[in-house]
C-alpha cells in the first residue's frame, strides 16, 4: 500500500526538479517525465490484483482516522489514478518551445489527479481539486495566444466561482458533522446530514465539482477552451481530467449523501446538460467546438446515470465513463490537425485514409451503434431507468435517444466531408504519426473490447460493487470514535 | 442571547459577503471587479468554515501549566482556512496577470467585449466567418478605434 504513495509523490517530485535537473542535462530532463509516469503506471498496476480482494486504507504519517488524512484506495480509485498517469504518458505534450514548462505541468497534473482520486478525504480532496485546476489553467494558456489567455481568464472566473461554493459546502458538511473524514461522514451521515442542511452542502458541492465535469449551468467555458487550447490538453480535461471530478462526485453520493432530491438534481442537470450539449453540437461549424459541445452532452448522460439509485447506476456510469476515456481523446487528437471548418475537411480521405477511417468507428461508437462499445454503455443506462418506471426517467430516455439521433446527424456530416469526391482548394495535412499512433492504440481500444464484451462488464460491475460498498469503506478505514465536533 | 445575537450577525456576514460575491460575478462585467467578486465570494466561504464551529470565549487550544481551559476552540477549521486562504491569493494572483495579459492582447477589460474578441478569433482560426449579430461590428469598430487612441497616447 505505501507505494500508492509514489503514485502522487514522484510525479510531484520531479515536476519541481525539472528545472534544476534541466541545467544538468537537456537529455535527462526531456525523457525523465514520461520514465517517472511509467514507473509510477507500473506500480498502480503492481498493486491492482491486491485490491481486488480487500480494498486498502493508508493514514499519512500513522496519525489515525479521523484526526489523520486518510488515502483511500479501491480498484474504482485506481483505475482513475491509473488513467490519469496513462492518459498523461499518451497525451504528454509536444511543443517545441516552452517544454520543458509544459512537461512539469503535466507532471504535475498526473500527481494530483492521482492524489484526487485517492483522497479519502473531503478537505484534501478540495485542495487537490484546487492544484489540479490551476495546473490545467498553466497547460491552456502554454499556449501563448491571446485567445488561450481570455479563455483561461473566462475558465479562472468559473473556477473560482465553483470552488468557493464546494468551500461553502464543505463547510456546511463540517458544521453538522465536525468531520470531513470521509468514512466518519459515512457513519455519521444518515444521522446528521438527511436534512436541509445537507442537500444545500450537497448542491453547493455538485456546482462546485461540476466546473471541471462540465455541469450543465456552469460549462460555459468548454467550448472556448477546448478551441483555444492544444489538442493534447482538450483530449487530457475532457477525457480525463472531467472523469476525475465525476469521480468525487460519485464518492460524495455514495458514502454521504443518501437524499432522494440529490438524484433528481442530478437527473435534471443531466438531462439538461445532454440537451443544450447535443443542440450546440449540432450548430457547431468547426470540428474542436462540435468535439467540446458532444463532450458536455457525453458528461450529461453520465450525469443521468449517476441520478439511477443503487448499484446499477454507478455501473452504468462507470461503463459511460469508461468508454468516453477511451473515445474522447482519440477524436481529440484526429482534430489536431482537421481542426477548423468542417467545409474545409472536404476529401480528406484521400491524404488520411487511416485517419478517417478511425473517424468513422469513433462516430459509430459514440452514436451507440451495435455492436460497438458505446450501445452496450448506452443499453446499459437506458433499462435501469425504464424498469424504474418514473415520468423523469422516461424524459431521459427519450432525450437520450433523440440525442442519438442528433449526434449521428453531426457526426455523418463530417464523415460525408471526409468522404467527400470534391476536394477543397486548400491541401490537408497529414497527421503527426505520434498523435494518430494514440488515436489508434485507443480507438483499438474499443474494438478489442468488443470482444471482451462480458470478462470486461464482470470486471466494471465488481468495480462498482466494490466502490458502492459502505460498510467495507468504513472498515478498512476504521476511524476512531472520537468526542466529534466540538470540544468543550 | 448574547450569543445568538453574535452568532446571527457572524453568520449573515459570512452569507451576505458570498452573496455579494456572486453578484458581483453575475452582474458586473469589468474584469477586475470580477475578480474582486471572486474574492469577496472566497472570503465569505472562508468566514463560514471558520465559524463552522465557532465558540464565543473560547480559548486557543494549548495547555498551558497543566490548566485546561475550560472551553477550547476547534482547530482544525482554522488550519484548514489558512490553506483556503493560501490558495485564494495565489489563484487571484493568477487572475490578475491573465487580466493584464488579455488588456494587452484585446485592448479591454470589458468581459462582453473580451468574449466577442475571443469568439472572433475562434472563428477567425478555424476559417469560418462570425454569425452575423446587428451590433457586433458596432462594438468592435468602437474597441479598434479605442485601442487606437490608447497606443497613440
Amino acid at each position: 500500500m505505501n507505494l500508492l504513495v509514489l503514485m502522487i509523490a514522484l510525479p510531484l517530485l520531479t515536476a519541481f526538479l525539472l528545472s534544476s535537473i534541466n541545467r544538468i542535462s537537456t537529455l535527462a530532463a526531456r525523457w525523465i517525465g514520461p520514465l517517472v509516469l511509467l514507473a509510477t503506471a507500473v506500480i498502480g498496476l503492481s498493486v491492482w490484483p491486491q485490491l481486488g480482494a480487500a480494498p486498502l486504507a493508508l493514514q499519512w504519517g500513522g496519525f489515525q482516522a479521523p484526526l489523520g488524512i486518510t488515502l483511500y484506495a479501491d480498484q474504482f480509485a485506481l483505475l482513475f489514478a491509473l488513467a490519469m498517469t496513462i492518459g498523461t504518458l499518451l497525451l504528454w505534450p509536444r511543443s517545441a518551445e516552452n517544454q520543458l514548462r509544459s512537461s512539469s505541468l503535466a507532471l504535475l497534473l498526473a500527481g494530483t489527479g492521482s492524489g484526487l482520486a485517492l483522497s479519502g478525504d473531503l478537505f484534501n480532496i478540495y485542495v487537490f481539486y484546487e492544484l489540479m485546476t490551476v495546473v490545467s489553467y498553466g497547460l491552456i494558456a502554454g499556449r501563448g495566444t491571446s485567445g488561450s489567455f481570455a479563455s483561461t481568464l473566462r475558465y479562472l472566473v468559473i473556477s473560482g466561482f465553483g470552488a468557493a461554493l464546494a468551500l461553502a459546502g464543505i463547510a456546511l458538511v463540517y458544521q453538522a458533522t465536525g468531520t470531513l473524514n470521509l468514512a466518519q461522514l459515512a457513519q455519521l451521515a444518515p444521522e446528521k446530514l438527511n436534512n436541509l442542511q445537507g442537500f444545500a452542502a450537497f448542491v453547493l458541492m455538485l456546482i462546485g465539482f461540476g466546473v471541471k465535469a462540465e455541469l450543465f449551468p456552469v460549462n460555459m467555458w468548454v467550448p472556448e477552451v477546448y478551441a483555444t487550447a492544444s489538442s493534447r490538453v482538450s483530449a487530457l480535461l475532457a477525457g480525463v481530467v472531467s472523469k476525475l471530478a465525476l469521480l468525487i462526485i460519485m464518492r460524495l453520493l455514495i458514502l454521504v449523501f443518501h437524499q432522494p432530491e440529490a438524484l433528481t438534481v442530478l437527473l435534471v442537470l443531466g438531462i439538461l446538460g445532454v440537451a443544450s450539449g447535443e443542440l450546440a453540437a449540432w450548430r457547431a461549424r468547426d470540428l474542436n467546438r462540435m468535439l467540446a459541445f458532444s463532450s458536455i452532452g457525453q458528461l450529461g448522460v453520465m450525469f443521468i446515470a449517476l441520478s439511477i439509485p443503487g448499484n446499477a447506476g454507478i455501473f452504468a456510469a462507470l461503463a459511460v465513463m469508461v468508454h468516453h476515456l477511451f473515445l474522447k481523446p482519440s477524436m481529440f487528437l484526429l482534430a489536431e490537425r482537421w481542426g477548423g471548418s468542417i467545409e474545409k475537411l472536404a476529401g480528406a480521405a484521400r491524404t488520411s485514409p487511416i485517419a478517417a477511417a478511425l473517424f468513422v468507428l469513433l462516430a459509430l461508437s459514440l452514436i451507440g451503434v451495435p455492436p460497438l462499445p458505446g450501445f452496450w454503455a448506452k443499453l446499459l443506462v437506458i433499462m435501469p431507468m425504464l424498469a424504474l418506471d418514473q415520468p423523469l426517467y422516461y424524459l431521459a430516455v427519450f432525450v437520450m435517444l433523440a440525442a442519438a439521433s442528433l449526434e449521428a446527424n453531426y457526426l455523418f456530416r463530417v464523415v460525408m466531408k471526409l468522404y467527400d469526391k470534391q476536394p477543397a482548394a486548400t491541401s490537408h495535412k497529414v497527421h503527426a504519426t505520434a498523435d494518430l499512433a494514440t488515436a489508434l492504440f485507443l480507438g483499438g481500444g474499443l474494438i478489442a473490447a468488443v470482444f471482451m464484451l462480458v470478462p470486461l462488464a464482470d470486471r466494471l460491475d465488481s468495480i462498482a460493487a466494490q466502490a458502492t460498498d459502505v460498510s467495507t469503506y468504513i472498515q478498512t478505514v476504521a476511524p476512531q470514535q472520537l468526542q466529534s465536533g466540538r470540544v468543550q | 442571547m448574547d450569543i445568538l445575537d453574535i452568532n446571527i450577525i457572524l453568520y449573515s456576514a459570512a452569507f451576505g459577503l458570498m452573496l455579494i460575491g456572486i453578484g458581483g460575478i453575475v452582474i458586473s462585467n469589468h474584469l477586475i471587479r470580477i475578480i474582486f467578486g471572486i474574492a469577496l465570494l472566497e472570503a465569505g466561504a472562508n468566514l463560514l468554515l471558520l465559524l463552522s464551529t465557532y465558540h464565543e470565549g473560547a480559548s486557543a487550544p494549548i495547555i498551558v501549566d497543566g490548566s485546561v481551559p475550560a472551553m477550547m476552540a476547534d482547530p482544525v477549521p482554522q488550519a484548514l482556512v489558512l490553506t483556503a486562504i493560501v490558495i485564494g491569493v495565489g489563484i487571484l494572483a493568477l487572475a490578475l496577470s491573465l487580466a493584464i495579459r488579455v488588456q494587452r492582447a484585446y485592448g479591454t477589460l470589458d468581459m462582453r467585449e473580451v468574449r466577442l474578441k475571443l469568439e472572433q478569433e475562434i472563428s477567425e482560426n478555424a476559417g469560418i466567418e462570425m454569425p452575423s449579430s446587428s451590433h457586433a461590428p458596432a462594438v468592435t469598430t468602437a474597441n479598434s478605434a479605442a485601442a487606437q487612441q490608447e497606443s497613440g497616447s
